[in-house]
């Protein structure tokens, strides 16, 4: 994908001067209506909001008291924030689940692509099924996974308790790390068969006589899983994984339908936290303030991501 | 080891971890599809038996829950979200892969940079500005909202296609006296279909599923199914079989649209940067 000279053929047809800059004034009058509609909507969807909510995080703004913004406070709120216990957690929280959930998704999405990346019927099918999580919403991962994770009635709870007896009626989301553990199982569910959907792709483009010849020399599974599919997977490995911390690090759905931020503040993410702060104490400066921090955290791998994919495209 | 005692150990193994392939990714889905249909007393037992019935969609589409409205307001938010995104996202697309003019680099890295603003920080503003304009808890007000996600992301996409188009047919049409306007509609439009429907099936599940803005932006009128779910709880609980119909209804349609497009479902997510 590169971007060209868009010159036509026109251009070598020798015209008048006139007509020559008449059709370039056409070009660029026409340039100006194709792109207009869509960088306005742009602007006033994307880059409106985050200067808004940029301004309002310097003011005092507590909607119960007021409809409209306060008294300018300068750097107060993000003063405040270092010193939020509750905000600190939530970044806490942040990092632990998308530490788990990168790994977890990342190790099974590789056994499912090494498992499936070969033709045949049988894996060409099983590759068709692996779309299906990905397209439920979060919302509904979140409430189909404490269903099932009920300790009394949940189908999951009884086959953990059919197969090691003693968790069986564990109370799971009474737990710090088991409810973090199975909010990253919810999220794993739809994103290991994504990201084995990439590595098949990727382990597919390596031609089947390098396998031959690593087996003609005595490897096995393993040496070739870590010598040849997990380098030549690299670039596809740091895309997928990328793109799977953006979105970990932006957790809220399954918060609300799952656990509700239990127990206690132990599952509360960045993104719940702000949600709450704007929402249910209706501090909007203060939420705003945590809502730009959220961006600058975010944006650092964002920058990667567009490097990368600008990378590509050129 | 005999290589054909190697050969059915490896198939016997091969076979297991399909087995436990399908068994992740479909038993979810699977139980939801099987709860739907539970009655009441059904609905805490894990038999793989018993008598179907279909009063959980009764249920839900009558009072006091009434699903219907939230069915229209789903169709109707995304539907509406695609049918201004995807055209404005079309022409900018053409101008980006077709056009040089300076800044087109900076402004394309703009776009794809928007893409990873939170949800949140969009929705604090837009839902102080929609309280004083009245739109809180409009379909339209959801609209514009979903914009915020779907229209850079369609502009990548789309872009992505046209490049992959012959110039040729353009170039004819421009020297037969055809506007770049022209061009767009009667020679990109049609061949650059693919990419759109693909874009446009992307933005259709994205706006579906998504449930912050529904969330914070609706209260009764312009609530989507995704809010339904929550509706399903009652003072016992969660009405499990209620939620699992919402959820199937919630799931179908998305189904069939992903199948549809599943050959692209990988490049599309990642904007192409993996194909």
């Amino acid at each position: 994908m590169t971007i060209k000279q868009g010159r036509s053929f026109a251009w070598a047809i020798p015209t008048r001067g006139t007509r020559e800059r008449s059709a370039r004034r056409q070009r660029v009058m026409a340039r100006i209506i194709l792109l207009a509609p869509a960088l306005i909507v742009i602007l006033a969807t994307t880059t409106y909001p985050l200067i808004s909510a940029t301004l309002t995080s310097l003011r005092d703004w507590q909607l119960i008291y007021s409809p409209n913004p306060g008294a300018w406070v300068g750097l107060q709120h993000y003063a405040d924030a270092i010193h939020d216990a509750g905000f600190i957690n939530s970044i806490e929280v942040t990092l632990e689940f998308t530490v788990l959930s990168v790994a977890v998704s990342t190790v099974l999405a590789l056994a499912m692509a090494v498992v499936l990346y070969k033709p045949g019927r049988a894996n060409v099918a099983t590759r068709a099924v692996l779309i299906l999580p990905f397209a439920v919403s979060a919302a509904l991962k979140g409430y189909s996974w404490k269903f099932m994770l009920d300790p009394g009635y949940g189908v999951y709870s009884k086959i953990i308790g059919f197969v090691f007896p003693p968790a069986q009626g564990y109370l799971w989301f009474t737990h710090k790390w088991w409810t973090l553990l199975f909010l990253a199982m919810s999220e794993v569910w739809g994103w290991a068969p994504l990201m084995a959907l990439m590595f098949i792709g990727g382990l597919s483009a390596i031609s089947p006589e390098i396998f031959e010849a690593a087996r003609v020399d005595g490897a096995n599974a393993f040496t070739v899983f870590v010598h040849i599919m997990l380098p030549l997977l690299r670039p596809i490995l740091f895309i997928a994984i990328l793109l799977k911390i953006i979105f970990s690090l932006k957790l809220f759905d399954q918060i609300v339908t799952m656990t509700g931020g239990g127990p206690g503040d132990s599952t509360q993410t960045l993104n719940y936290y702000v949600y709450q702060t704007a929402f249910r104490d209706l501090n909007m400066g203060y939420a705003s303030a945590l809502a730009v921090i959220l961006v600058l955290g975010l944006s650092v791998f964002a920058f990667v991501y567009v490097k990368v994919v600008l990378g590509k495209a050129e | 080891m005999s290589v054909r005692v190697s050969r059915t150990v490896g198939r016997t193994w091969h076979g297991t971890a399909i087995l436990l392939i399908l068994f992740f990714n479909l038993f979810p889905i699977i139980w939801i599809a099987m709860t739907a249909f539970k009655l009441d007393k059904d609905m805490f037992t894990s038999h793989l038996i018993f008598t179907p019935t279909l009063s959980n969609f009764t249920t839900i589409f009558s009072p006091p829950l009434n699903f219907g409205p939230l069915v229209v307001n789903s169709v109707v938010v995304a539907l509406g979200t695609i049918l201004i995104a995807i055209p404005i996202a079309l022409t900018a697309a053409y101008v980006f892969s077709r056009h040089a003019f300076l800044g087109a680099t900076a402004i394309l890295v703009w776009i794809l940079s928007t893409q990873f603003i939170p949800g949140i920080v969009v929705v604090i503003p837009y839902f102080n500005l929609f309280r004083n304009l009245g739109l809180l808890d409009t379909r339209m007000g959801l609209i514009i909202v979903e914009l915020s996600a779907v229209v850079p992301y369609a502009i990548w996409m789309i872009k992505g296609f046209i490049d992959g188009l012959p110039r040729e047919v353009e170039e004819a049409a421009r020297i037969d006296g055809c506007t770049e306007i022209g061009i767009v509609r009667h020679i990109t439009l049609p061949l650059a279909m693919p990419g759109i429907a693909v874009a446009a099936v992307f933005a259709l599940v994205a706006t579906w599923n998504d449930f912050m803005f529904p969330l914070i932006l609706t209260h009764q009128n312009a609530e989507t199914l995704q809010i339904g779910l929550m509706s399903t709880v009652s003072a016992t609980g969660i009405q499990w079989n209620w939620m699992s119909a919402t959820g199937l209804v919630i799931m179908i349609p998305i189904f069939i649209l992903s199948f549809l497009i599943r050959n692209y479902f990988v490049q599309g997510l990642t904007m192409g940067a993996v194909k």
